[in-house]
C-alpha cells in the first residue's frame, strides 16, 4: 500500500473540440507521483500543463485512460461525486489567487470547512492555525483588496490546506508575484510538503520555482520528459 | 451550503444593480398587484350590486341595456297587483318603476361630466335595500339625492356635491337634498332624481324598468306574469343575473388590464434580466472557484436564489407599502359606477407570489449561463 504511488496516471488522453478541429493537448500520458512528493511541471504555453493539473484535481475528466489519486480512481466518478471528492481531498492554488472579494481572509479560508461537519469553534481553531502557518494571523479581518499579492496568495494557500487535504495543486502560484514574495510562497509550499506530508503538483514557468520542488518534469507536445 | 452572509454581501456588491433589482421587482409587483386589485374591485362591485331577491322588468328586446329599455308607466301597478310573493312593507309592495339615464351634469364650479341619473319615487328604498340615507332627505321635486361616490364619478371634490349645493342638468338647477350610501354597489355613484322631474327633463313618458323585491315569490312567478301579460312586452331578469351579464361585458377590460400590466412587467423583467446577466457574468470565475473548492452547483444556485429573493422581496415590501398608502381604498370610476381598489388578502398574496416567482424564475436564465460552462473554462475566464 505505502509503496504504491499516490497519483497514478495511465495512458491518459484529453481532447477538446474547438469547432471542427480536435485539439489533443495530452496524448497517452503516463505518470506516477509518490505520496509526499513536491513535483514541478514545466513546459511551453499551451502544452497542456493546466489541463493535466485539472485532471489530477478532479476538475476535469480525461477523454481516455485512467487516473488514480490516493485509493480513488477518479475516472469512475461522476460529476457530483468528483465535486464531493474535491471538497475533502484537494486544495487548488491559482495564479491569480481567486479569493472571494466580498469575504475577509478569515471567511475565505473558512469556505472549505463549511463543507465539513466541524463546529464553529473547531473551524476557528483550524483557520487560526492555517493563518498562523502562512504568517497572516494579523490579517484575518482584511478583505482581499486590502492585501498585497503575496499576502493574497498566502490566504489562498491557507484556504487550500485548512481542511487538510492530502493533495495540493498549484497553477503558476508565483506567476504574478515579485521575486521576494515568490520565494516565500515557494518556501511555504516546500514546508507543506516536507513537514506536513502534502503531495504537491505545481505548474510553473520559473526555473527557480522548479528548484524548490523535489522533481521537475517537462511537458511538451503532449509528452513528459525529465 | 454557502453562508447567508455571502448572499447578503453579494447584494451590496453593486449598489446601482441592487437599486435596479429592488426597484424593478417593486414596480412589477406593484403593477400586477394594482391590476389584481382593479379587477377584484370591479368584479366585486358588479357582483355586489345585484340581489337574487330582486327582479328587473325590462322592455323586451332591451335586456342588455337599462338605458334603452322602455316600459309602460302602468306596468308598475299591474306588476304590483298581479305578481305573487312580492315583499310588503308597511302595507306597500316593494315595487319601484324607475328611469335610468346617462347624461352630463354640471356642478356649481362649472365641471360638466357624464353622470348616471336615476329617477325614483320613495318606494325605490323598498327595493334597493343597500341604499341608506346618510344625511338629508329623499329628493322631492327640484331636488336630487347623490350617492356618496358620485363626486368621484364626476371627478369633483366631495364638497361640490354636499347637501345644499346644486347641480345643473339641461335647463334645470336642482338642489342636493341628501347623500346616500349603498356600500359595495354601483348605486353609490348615481344621482337620484324625483322621477317626474327626470321624466320631464328627459321628455320621456315611459319608465326604463320596474324593480320588484320578492319574498315568497320566485323569478319563475314573475316570468309567468310577463308571459301572461305579453301585451306589456316585458322581460324578467333577476338582478344578480343582470349584473353577471354586465360583468361578462367588462371581461375584456379585465383581460386588457392584466395584459397591460403583464407587458410592462415583462419589460421591467427583461431589463432586470440584463442587469443580472452582467452581474453574474462578472462572477463566473468566482463561482467556478467555489465549485473547485467543492460547493455543488445546487448550493451555489441556492445562494444566488437567496440573494435575488432578498432583492425581489424588498421590492415587494416597498410595493406593498406604496400600495397601502397610495392605492388602498382608492375609488375608481367606470362607466356604470365606481369601485374601490382594496389591498385584500388575495391581492397581497398575488404581490408576494409575484415577488417570489420573480426572485426564482428571474434568475434562472442568467444562472444557467453562469453555471453551465465547463469548470476549467469558467476558471480561466476573467
Ligand atoms: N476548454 C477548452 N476548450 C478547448 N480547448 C482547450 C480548452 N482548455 C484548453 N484547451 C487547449 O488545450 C491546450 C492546452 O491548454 P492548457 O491550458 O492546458 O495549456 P498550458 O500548458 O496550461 O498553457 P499556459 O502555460 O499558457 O497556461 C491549448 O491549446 C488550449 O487552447
Ligand atoms: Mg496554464
Amino acid at each position: 500500500m505505502s509503496d504504491s504511488p499516490f497519483i497514478k496516471i495511465e495512458q491518459v488522453s484529453k481532447s477538446f473540440q474547438k469547432g471542427k478541429a480536435t485539439i489533443t493537448p495530452l496524448e497517452n500520458l503516463s505518470l506516477e507521483v509518490p505520496r509526499g512528493e513536491f513535483l514541478a511541471l514545466m513546459g511551453p504555453s499551451g502544452s497542456g500543463k493546466t489541463t493535466l493539473l485539472n485532471l489530477v484535481a478532479g476538475i476535469d475528466s480525461p477523454t481516455s485512460g485512467s487516473l488514480w489519486v490516493g485509493e480513488r480512481e477518479l475516472t469512475t466518478l461522476k460529476r457530483g461525486q468528483l465535486t464531493k471528492w474535491r471538497a475533502s481531498h484537494v486544495g487548488y492554488i491559482f495564479q491569480l489567487y481567486h479569493l472571494v472579494p466580498i469575504l475577509s481572509a478569515y471567511e475565505n479560508i473558512e469556505l472549505p470547512l463549511l463543507l465539513t461537519s466541524l463546529s464553529k469553534r473547531d473551524r476557528r481553531t483550524r483557520i487560526e492555525a492555517a493563518l498562523d502557518l502562512v504568517g497572516l494571523s494579523n490579517r484575518a479581518t482584511h478583505r482581499p483588496t486590502e492585501l498585497s499579492g503575496g499576502q493574497e496568495q498566502r490566504v489562498a494557500i491557507a484556504r487550500a490546506i485548512v481542511h487538510d487535504p492530502e493533495l495540493l495543486v498549484a497553477d503558476e502560484p508565483t506567476g504574478d508575484l515579485d521575486r521576494e514574495s515568490a520565494d516565500s510562497i515557494l518556501q511555504l509550499l516546500s514546508r507543506l510538503s516536507k513537514e506536513h506530508g502534502k503531495t504537491i503538483v505545481m505548474v510553473t514557468h520559473d526555473p527557480r520555482a522548479a528548484e524548490a520542488a523535489d522533481r521537475t518534469l517537462h511537458l511538451e507536445k503532449g509528452k513528459l520528459t525529465r | 451550503m454557502l453562508p447567508f452572509t455571502y448572499a447578503v454581501r453579494n447584494l451590496f456588491r453593486d449598489p446601482s444593480r441592487l437599486l435596479q433589482t429592488v426597484g424593478g421587482a417593486g414596480l412589477v409587483v406593484f403593477l400586477l398587484m394594482t391590476a389584481a386589485a382593479f379587477n377584484e374591485g370591479m368584479s366585486s362591485v358588479l357582483s355586489g350590486s345585484g340581489s337574487p331577491k330582486n327582479v328587473i322588468l325590462l322592455g323586451t328586446g332591451s335586456e342588455e341595456s337599462l338605458e334603452r329599455s322602455e316600459v309602460h308607466l302602468e306596468a308598475e301597478d299591474i306588476a304590483a297587483t298581479s305578481v305573487k310573493g312580492i315583499e310588503q312593507k308597511l302595507g306597500r309592495a316593494a315595487v319601484s318603476g324607475e328611469i335610468t339615464y346617462q347624461a352630463p351634469v354640471e356642478t356649481e364650479s362649472g365641471v360638466k361630466e357624464q353622470a348616471i341619473l336615476r329617477g325614483v319615487l320613495e318606494d325605490a328604498l323598498l327595493v334597493h335595500r343597500a341604499v341608506e340615507l346618510e344625511t338629508g332627505n329623499f329628493p322631492g321635486p327640484g331636488q336630487v339625492m347623490v350617492g356618496r361616490l358620485a363626486h368621484r364619478k364626476l371627478g369633483v371634490a366631495e364638497e361640490e356635491l354636499a347637501t345644499g349645493r346644486s347641480i345643473r342638468f339641461g335647463d334645470a338647477t336642482l338642489t342636493v337634498s341628501g347623500i346616500f350610501a349603498a356600500p359595495g354597489t354601483v348605486l353609490e355613484s348615481e344621482i337620484w332624481f324625483d322621477r317626474n322631474d327626470l321624466a320631464t327633463l328627459t321628455q320621456r313618458d315611459t319608465l326604463s324598468a320596474v324593480y320588484l323585491r320578492l319574498d315568497q315569490g320566485k323569478w319563475e312567478d314573475v316570468n309567468v306574469f310577463t308571459l301572461q301579460r305579453n301585451d306589456l312586452e316585458l322581460t324578467a331578469i333577476r338582478e344578480d343575473r343582470y349584473y353577471e351579464k354586465l360583468a361578462a361585458f367588462y371581461q375584456p377590460i379585465q383581460v386588457m388590464t392584466w395584459l397591460t400590466a403583464g407587458l410592462v412587467a415583462a419589460g421591467a423583467l427583461f431589463g432586470g434580466l440584463n442587469t443580472l446577466y452582467a452581474a453574474f457574468a462578472s462572477r463566473i470565475r468566482e463561482l467556478a472557484t467555489l465549485q473547485s473548492i467543492g460547493f455543488t452547483r445546487v448550493a451555489i444556485f441556492l445562494s444566488l436564489v437567496q440573494e435575488s429573493l432578498l432583492a425581489t422581496l424588498t421590492g415587494t415590501l416597498l410595493a406593498l407599502l406604496v400600495g397601502y398608502f397610495w392605492i388602498d381604498g382608492t375609488a375608481v370610476p367606470f362607466s356604470i359606477g365606481t369601485f374601490h381598489l382594496d389591498l385584500s388578502p388575495a391581492v397581497i398574496l398575488t404581490g408576494v407570489a409575484v415577488g417570489i416567482l420573480l426572485g426564482i424564475i428571474g434568475i434562472l436564465p442568467p444562472v444557467w449561463r453562469t453555471l453551465s460552462p465547463a469548470l476549467p473554462k469558467a476558471l480561466r475566464s476573467q
